[in-house]
């Protein structure tokens, strides 16, 4: 049986939308409360739910594909084998044209879709508002790090800065790089939903030596972030093979440190040496759990509420016991948090999801000088030497009394490791 | 040389220079000689604060006037001497008093010099003891600055220390406009460093306390000491302060208020008044009438709440604005 | 002081004008031509006239919401008043006053006064300005039977007592205060009893009478000069017109009204007791009659060419903004 995902009608005033995004590939099961699709109408983005669930079996209008409210956009059937034709069910449950306008039929009536014209519009600050102008900055395109996700005067010098660290990586692909301090370079590889932000303590000391390059990938921050079913770990390891003219120091966090692991698997020349923070190489039920709960936080409530949900995943008991340190934690997370958008997270986590498992065994070909640091109160990543007994030569380091969030919980402990770690392997 | 008296004393050091260096100057108020005019010659009361004790010793009857409990009387005679070419300062012991006494500042000293066509000059100085931090309860409490400040031709101090209050006070004295000099209790005997001599601090200019950038907490009176204690702890999590201190409610120094918001992007402001049709409100209205584009979060004030000040010392506190309710309006703007 | 030919002209002069120029008004008002609050003297002439014959120009008068009268009296220019009331850049008050706000200083009219009782203080201060610098001059507050029952006068009286100061309070008692009968409002029979509270010497003069008036007013403001302190005198008068220019009087008993207008109207008292007594001519009184006519008539021609004020006027005038130096 199949079921109809048609254009919605969100509002009194709204006739028509535009389609933005398709997040789930074709032939590909969506769960009854997925973002089956996302549209645009009057300039905001609206993310449809499916009411049902079911195999995204066919796509009517495809994206940048504008059509009335009522129109017939993809249909669902419940099994990716059963019998279906495209053309009938189109005729079955399609409005002709020049109905669509007037006449919302049934299928509106009963969308197969959960409206959500009650959107609160985008706050923007007037200093922001104006310095765009100023800038001929498009501050609708401007990520927000303010409280309830406002965009600042900050966020917009930030947008409008980013031109000039933008370096191309492939064909129409633009990643943003911050550079930082003289010397052998050092590449920063954020985790999963963070920016560079996350190193910034590490940043600050490191750059005195190095030349320190943090890379946001696909959908962070300024970067690019192209309509794809998912950012694949091994294109993000290429995007940075690409960026990396010499071998340089790599150190990646969690899922920075899987990109890392597949740059040295893949592109082993680019790499001098390797730090892998908190790393994975099978992604836990319980990591794969707080992703998809990451996904969907950012897509339905404030940044705060997103950080603030995050905390006890993130951070050991010690930490979670300072009342004043989760609160200093939570404001600074809020603006790393919110250099990537919803539909790069989701983007993102299919990545995560598809390269779990994929290189276990490839580890012990990893030739460069490698430092796992992990937390003993990790309860997202191994929290032992379970990766690092698997890299021949490895050294391990436990930090004791912190959770996954090390760079930020154990901030000099792990610069002092790096540091120590580039030393050694700098000559 | 540098020195340090309490608020009540500064206010005291003003009004000897001022009645010793021009004959005009009287003192009209309850109690303000106090026993000093019995010529057995006990020991005056100087007023309720004792900002005055002395004065009547040096200054004599004529000029040091005891009045009745009759602010009415007080007030208009003093507004009628005003007019005729005395240079009364009033000492009207609360301001909550003003109640009994409102229509010699409301329509008499406040329009004179415009109803008559500019041909009047009213020097009288109206000193008053504003604000809650006591334990004096809803009627020897009110911050009432808010109802002087927003009649036309009266200009509105209020000192936010001793030293400030000193040449606040001269400025007053010789302004010939009428001028509401508030006292707020909390400052009144916290000491501060007062220059010597003679000096004078101009009406409408507010005064940049501390430098930061990051946020400008806007205060005035025992507020500015609120906004400092909190800028001090914003600053140990990385956050600092800009903290103005108005000094003048009427003229408002709005070129200050816009510079500072200019450079931060973030304004609190900080009123011991309740909030409603204050000058919080006054300044949060300019920042977004005429600072709009400067905004980088929303206004907050920090203010008591809209209910009259309670007695009891929890209650009180609670009334009060203070440090920590500056800091965390603070994290709601980041 | 002495009744010379001199004092006495001037003296109808002032009732005269006084009493023209305020039937000028009421007939502007009813052309439509003059608008505002508009509180006529009609009937109190003697009172301003009596009184202020007995004041120089060091001396102050502080008036009231019905105060055309005292301010002619005091010396303020007719014609300065006449275009304050036309609302005209050459008012005494370049037309930011009006009728409830006719002030001079530099006269000594520290103002008419919009709110009832306000004066009193005012005058206070005056006196204790005058008594301070020295100057041998006199505050009086002129104000109604109404403003006797206000905090402002009992507060005002009790000062100007210990503090001896050189001050007459003029109660006005005509009777009414707005549309209200004063014995209604007032519980003595005569409001100079309320002096015995505060330890000061009242008086009660004849207020159509200018003479009385004159004599009574000559004494109180006499003991004040030389340091006795204050007095109140009363003065019992009658308001022939309503209590503002379109009152329709419908609560005032006619009979009342026209026995005063007929029996007691002060100008037509005092121009009997001249001729009878010699002090004036019918001459003299002709041609004053004339002169105030012709005054007024010019003052309303000034008036109207004046031009009215530039509307960036609106925001002047409210501060000084000046600064003594120390």
């Amino acid at each position: 049986m199949a079921t109809p995902v048609a254009m919605p009608r969100l509002g009194m005033s709204m006739k028509e939308g535009r389609v933005v995004e398709w997040p789930f590939g074709l032939g590909t099961h969506v769960a009854k409360g997925d973002i089956v699709v996302i549209i645009e109408s009057e300039k905001t983005e609206v993310q449809i739910e499916a009411t049902q669930s079911g195999v995204l079996r066919h796509i009517y209008v495809q994206v940048d594909g504008t059509v009335p409210c009522g129109k017939l956009l993809a249909a669902l059937t419940d099994s990716a084998d059963e019998a279906f034709d495209a053309d009938a069910f189109r005729t079955a449950n399609d409005l002709p044209d020049d109905q669509a306008r007037t006449a919302p039929r049934a299928a509106s009536q009963h969308p197969a879709v959960s409206p959500k014209s009650d959107l609160p519009r985008r706050a923007v600050a007037p200093a922001a508002r104006a310095l765009a102008r100023q800038l001929g900055v498009d501050v609708e395109q401007v990520p927000g790090s303010g409280p309830g996700g406002r965009v600042t005067k900050e966020d917009v010098e930030a947008w409008g800065k980013r031109a000039e660290r933008l370096v191309e990586v492939s064909a129409g692909v633009r990643l943003e790089v911050l550079r930082d301090g003289q010397g052998d370079p050092l590449v920063l590889l954020p985790g999963f939903g963070t920016d560079i932000a996350s190193f910034a303590p590490q940043v600050r000391a490191l750059a005195a030596t190095h030349q320190v390059v943090g890379i946001h990938p696909r959908g962070v921050g300024a970067s690019d972030a192209p309509q794809a079913g998912c950012y694949a770990v091994a294109t993000a390891a290429a995007d940075i093979a690409a960026l990396c003219d010499a071998p340089a120091h790599i150190v990646g966090a969690s899922l920075g440190a899987a990109v890392a692991i597949e740059l040295a698997l893949a592109h082993p020349q680019k790499v001098r040496s390797l730090t892998l923070i908190t790393p994975f190489v099978e992604a836990s039920a319980r990591l794969l759990a707080v992703v998809d709960a990451w996904c969907r936080i950012a897509s339905e409530a404030s940044i705060q509420t997103l950080a603030m949900a995050l905390l006890p995943w993130l951070f050991s008991e010690h930490t979670l016991s300072d009342e004043a340190a989760c609160q200093r934690i939570v404001r600074g997370l809020v603006p790393s948090l919110a250099a990537v958008s919803a539909p790069a997270l989701r983007r993102t986590a299919a990545g995560l999801r598809a390269w779990s498992g994929s290189r276990g065994a490839d580890l012990d070909r990893i030739s460069a000088p490698t430092l796992v640091i992990v937390g003993a109160g990790d309860l997202l990543t191994a929290n032992d030497d379970a990766v690092a007994k698997r890299i021949a030569g490895a050294r391990n380091i436990v930090v004791e009394q912190s959770g996954h969030a090390l760079t930020i919980e154990a901030a000099d402990r792990v610069t002092q490791a790096i540091a120590d770690h580039l030393r050694a392997h700098s000559a | 040389m540098s020195r340090e008296l309490p608020t009540a004393f500064a206010i005291g050091e003003a009004l000897r220079i001022a009645l010793a260096g021009d004959p005009d100057v009287i003192l009209m108020g309850e109690d303000v000689a106090g026993g000093g005019t019995r010529p057995a010659g006990t020991d005056e009361a100087g007023g309720i604060l004792g900002a005055t004790r002395g004065l009547i010793k040096e200054f004599g009857p004529e000029r040091i006037l005891d009045t009745p409990i009759s602010e009415m009387a007080l007030l208009g005679a003093a507004v009628g001497a005003a007019a005729t070419g005395m240079r009364p300062v009033v000492e009207l012991m609360f301001m909550d008093f003003l109640g009994v006494c409102f229509d010699p500042l409301l329509n008499q000293a406040a329009k004179f010099r415009y109803m008559f066509g500019g041909k009047a000059r009213l020097p009288l100085t109206v000193r008053t003891v504003t604000g809650a931090g006591m334990h004096a309860a809803a009627q020897h409490s009110q911050s009432l600055y808010w109802i002087t400040s927003g009649i036309p031709g009266l200009k509105t101090v209020i000192p936010s220390n001793a030293g400030d209050a000193k040449g606040l006070l001269l400025s007053a004295i010789r302004c010939d406009d009428p001028v509401i000099f508030c006292e707020p209790k909390q400052i009144l005997f916290l000491s501060s460093e007062v220059p010597e001599g003679d000096y004078e601090i101009p009406i409408g200019k507010a005064n940049l306390v501390r430098q930061g950038g990051d946020v400008s907490l806007v205060g005035m009176g025992a507020t500015v000491n609120i906004a400092l204690q909190a800028a001090s702890q914003l600053a140990q999590e990385g956050i600092q302060a800009d903290v103005l201190d108005l000094r003048s409610l009427q003229p408002l120094d709005e070129e200050a208020i816009l510079t500072t918001l200019g450079k931060t992007g973030r304004l609190i402001v900080i009123d011991e008044a309740t909030p409603r049709c204050g000058i919080a409100s006054d300044v949060a209205a300019l920042c977004v009438d005429k600072g709009f584009d400067l905004l980088n979060a929303p206004v907050k004030r920090v203010t008591a709440p809209f209910s009259p000040v309670p007695f009891s010392r929890v209650l009180e506190e609670a009334y009060l604005p203070t440090p920590q309710k500056v800091i965390d309006a603070v994290h709601e703007l980041f | 002081m002495q009744l010379t030919y001199e004092r006495v002209l001037g003296a109808y002069r002032t009732m005269r004008m006084i009493r023209s120029f305020e039937e000028k008004l009421v007939e502007l008002v009813n052309l439509g031509k003059m608008s505002g609050f508009l509180h006529v003297y009609l009937g109190e002439e003697a009172v301003a006239a009596g009184v202020c014959a007995q004041l120089g120009e060091h001396d102050y008068v502080a008036s009231t919401h019905r105060g055309h009268g005292h301010a002619i009296a005091k010396g303020v220019d007719v014609r300065g008043m006449m275009a304050e009331l036309f609302g005209r850049r050459t008012g005494t008050c370049k037309g930011k006053g009006g009728s409830m706000h006719i002030a001079d200083i530099d006269k000594g009219m520290l103002g008419a006064n919009g709110i009832v009782g306000a004066g009193i203080p005012l005058a206070t201060g005056a006196a204790l300005t005058a008594k301070l610098k020295k100057t041998g001059g006199v505050a009086v507050a002129f104000f109604g039977d109404g403003a006797s029952n206000q905090g402002a006068f009992h507060e005002s009286l009790n000062l100007a007592s210990i503090w001896k100061l050189p001050a007459v309070y003029v109660v006005e008692n005509n009777g009414w205060g707005e549309f209200t009968p004063t014995d209604y409002v007032v519980p003595v029979k005569d409001i100079a009893e309320r002096a015995r509270s505060y330890a000061m010497p009242a008086l009660i003069a004849d207020g159509m009478d200018f003479f009385d008036v004159f004599a009574k007013a000559g004494e109180a403001i006499a003991r004040a000069r030389s340091g006795g302190g204050p007095t109140l005198l009363e003065c019992k008068t009658y308001r022939f017109a309503g209590h503002y220019v379109g009152d329709a009087l419908a609560y005032r008993p006619k009979d009342e009204a026209e026995k005063w207008m007929t029996e007691r109207d002060p100008l037509r008292g005092f121009a009997e007791r001249v001729l009878s007594d010699g002090l004036l001519n019918q001459d003299d009184l002709q041609r004053v009659d004339g002169e105030v006519s012709r005054h007024i008539e010019d003052a309303v021609k000034a008036a109207e060419a004046a031009p009215f004020p530039d509307a960036s006027e609106v925001t002047t005038d409210v501060y000084a903004d000046s600064h003594r130096r120390g």
